[in-house]
């Protein structure tokens, strides 16, 4: 497996799975034409892989450990429940919160929020939001977060949404040519924003096709990429042009914001995610995407790049084992769970679930209570 | 091997040029040899391009020849070229017909009044479709009576689960349905739904990916069950669209779950068409476009596969490197099995 790191470097790593046939791509820092070199027959069935794999592979090689000669592979140790939060906020500099399940669920806040992040800062510590949720801009969620009584600025925001737009900038995604999007909002302002041609979106929710004979759906051959995030307005006539797109356009890339399969888009169940609409394009192109958003590490590196901040001084607070928890993990970071979102604490001590963070906790405002339990 | 069925298909090309009658069909193939892949190697031993020779060999030697539909008899509303003629052929010659589809969006008895309307003589009794193997699933389990069934799919799914007398929601009066993600919006399911169908759904919505997603997730022991996986088909005339494969993932995406298939290439048909005509998979060819379902499908059930190229599939995709499946034949469509047959010299 090609093992790559940092924003400088490719996050997309090589699957060397037998189900699926892997091709190596060019790092992603060296400013090369990558879309240019990436020219495939339309025909073409191969596939490429996200980072997960690529995270995994880092988890495991962290904890082998070589015995006469031969590699082990530990299991992961058990989550600690957070006793002493003094200790783990003093020994990192950065948290990272994820947003659904950890400071809000759909538009309430989860209790004890406003005066956590507030001690926090007046520790000094940098706080930074990486949200898989790419219905809204770092703008939008900044005037969210506005509304909510919490003082946060759009420079302190990463959604997935954000993440799609620098990705193509990273690549040096061509200008002329366009991007589709089955998708909310958030995409499109942020592709605008880094001056990038869109199409779809939610204008084409209401979009009907005619499965008749003699009709023919067009699209554009112009467009180079097909950016797949959570959409509401979710219909055929999407999948299919989005399908067209990236069978039939050479070189015609599939990015998803994420694929989280479940989400709390209002605070009083769960929803179906991004994970369905990305699932549905995996469905009828048989390939796989590049995905930006958690748990792959291109927000990590890039946020680590722009505060100039080790990844050892982070400390990754989420609600989803296969996303946040991944994503700090693959990061190098150090993990804590909170149980006021998606996650139970059966869910955590599962034997079906090999995913640890270093601690677990109710929910963030335990970092007051517990500290001033031990006052 | 290769170059046994390389010389095979010299011999067989030298012989084509000496009989009056030509063979254009063969020539249309490039001679194995002759084919290298993309990496400069050579393609390994599989599949023959359907000769004259094996044409006749293939009819004499079963007793029921079971056909996809999409790409093989029609390409959305229109007929294949030469389709009537060789199914006509076939039956004269006393060979059992059997078309067994993937496409849920009808019932038996609906593809049966297709079939009609495009002048081919087929009955309900010979159409085995995805629709069917849904509603034959939950009763073979039986399925309890009390318990609901929800359906993203449209209406050939609705009509078999009725046919066979379950209680089902969803299908196309969901299509219009919306969802409000406001605060304290409760996005109701029924508790009774004990499974839930995906198959072909055009009117495809967030509002059914969710109550599915919920049932699956909620309902203790809901059933997850997939018509089928296909990626895309002939759903028009023009070009290939979404099949079931696109909606199935999306329910996969949303729980985490792997459905049972009861479409090809599952054998779960086979078992019914064995019980209808009596007939052993060794004396059965399966014909279709697709090699994951159709052709995996008759490997699977033991049957002769014959791959026609009037569908989904091009020859550069069967002789692609990383292809795995090889039907014992291909040919451009069903027309050749039966022109190819009247050629051979005996």
């Amino acid at each position: 497996m090609l093992m790559t790191r940092g924003v400088s470097d490719a996050f997309l790593a090589v699957s060397a799975s037998a189900s699926s046939r892997s091709l190596v791509v060019p790092a992603l820092g060296t400013r090369r034409r990558f879309f240019s070199t990436l020219l495939l027959p339309s025909s073409s069935s191969l596939s490429y892989s996200s980072s997960f794999h690529f995270g995994a592979c880092r988890r495991l090689a962290r904890r082998a450990s070589t015995m006469d000669g031969r590699t082990v592979v530990r299991a992961a140790a058990p989550a600690q429940k957070l006793e002493n939060a003094d200790e783990l906020i003093d020994s990192v500099e950065t948290f990272i919160f994820d947003c659904d399940g950890v400071i809000w669920k759909g538009d309430k806040l989860i209790d004890g929020v406003p005066e956590t992040l507030d001690m926090l800062r007046s520790k000094g510590k940098r706080l930074v939001f990486v949200t898989n949720n790419s219905t809204k801009s770092r703008k939008q969620y900044g005037k969210k977060f506005e509304t909510l009584g919490l003082s946060v600025s759009e420079e302190e925001i990463f959604a997935s949404s954000f993440a799609a737009a620098a990705y193509l900038k990273s690549i040096d995604f061509p200008k002329d040519k366009k991007v589709y999007v089955i998708g909310e909002d958030g995409i499109l302002k942020e592709l605008e924003l880094a001056g990038f041609q869109y199409l779809g979106g939610p204008a084409d929710g209401d979009k009907k096709i005619e499965l008749k004979p003699g009709f023919l759906m067009e699209h554009d051959e112009n467009v180079g990429a097909v950016v797949v995030g959570f959409d509401r307005y979710f219909n055929y006539y999407k999948v299919q042009y989005g399908t067209l797109c990236i069978r039939e356009n050479p070189g015609c890339l599939f990015i998803a914001t994420n694929r989280d399969a479940v989400t709390h888009l209002t605070d009083a169940q769960e929803w179906a995610g991004g994970g369905s609409m990305v699932g549905a394009i995996c469905g009828s192109t048989q390939r796989e995407p590049l995905v930006v958003g958690k748990p792959s590490t291109f927000m990590m590196d890039y946020l680590a790049n722009k505060f100039g901040i080790l990844k050892s001084q982070i400390c990754m607070v989420g609600d989803r084992l296969d996303t946040d928890i991944l994503f700090g993990q693959n990061g190098g970071c150090k993990t804590l769970l909170v149980l006021s979102g998606v996650t139970s604490l059966q869910m955590l001590q599962s034997p079906n679930n090999s995913i640890q963070p270093d601690f677990y906790t109710n929910k963030i405002s335990d970092f007051v209570t517990l500290k001033a339990a031990a006052v | 091997m290769l170059a046994r069925s390389t010389a095979l298909l010299s011999f067989l090309r030298s012989r084509a040029r000496s009989t009056p009658i030509s063979c254009s069909f063969l020539s249309s193939f490039p001679p194995r040899a002759a084919m290298t892949t993309a990496n400069g190697t050579k393609p390994p031993s599989s599949s023959q391009p359907l000769s004259p020779q094996a044409a006749r060999s293939l009819i004499d030697s079963v007793d029921a020849f079971l056909f996809d539909c999409d790409g093989v008899i029609w390409k959305g509303d229109k007929l294949i070229d030469g389709v009537p003629s060789a199914l006509q052929a076939l039956r004269s010659l006393g060979k059992k017909l059997v078309f067994v589809t993937n496409n849920s969006t009808k019932s038996r008895k609906q593809y049966a009044k297709k079939f009609t309307s495009l002048g081919l003589d087929v009955s309900e009794e010979e159409v085995f479709s995805s629709s069917f193997a849904a509603a034959m699933f939950l009763k073979l389990r039986n399925f309890p009576r009390e318990k609901k069934v929800y359906v993203i799919g449209e209406e050939g799914i609705l009509e078999e689960l009725r046919l066979a007398g379950f209680s089902c929601l969803g299908g196309p009066e969901d299509k219009d349905k919306k969802v409000e993600l406001k605060t304290n919006f409760w996005f109701g399911h029924d508790k009774d739904v004990g499974a839930v169908i995906v198959g072909l759904d055009q009117y495809i919505n967030y509002y059914k990916l969710q109550y599915a997603t919920l049932c699956i997730r909620q309902n203790p022991g809901c059933l997850f069950i997939a018509t089928n996986r296909d990626a895309v088909g002939h759903m028009t005339d023009l070009q290939e669209w979404p099949g079931a494969g696109c909606m199935v993932a999306a329910v996969c995406g949303s729980t985490q779950k792997e459905p049972t298939v009861v479409g090809k290439p599952s054998t779960f048909l086979m078992d019914f068409l064995i019980e209808r005509f009596k007939i052993e998979t060794s004396r059965m060819c399966m014909v279709g476009d697709r090699l994951d379902t159709d052709i995996l499908f008759g490997q699977n059930a033991g049957c002769k596969t014959l791959l026609v190229l009037s569908g989904v599939t091009a020859l550069a995709d069967l002789e692609h490197p990383s292809n795995d499946t090889h039907p014992d034949y291909y040919a451009h469509s069903i027309s050749d099995v039966v022109e190819l047959s009247r050629t051979c010299a005996i």
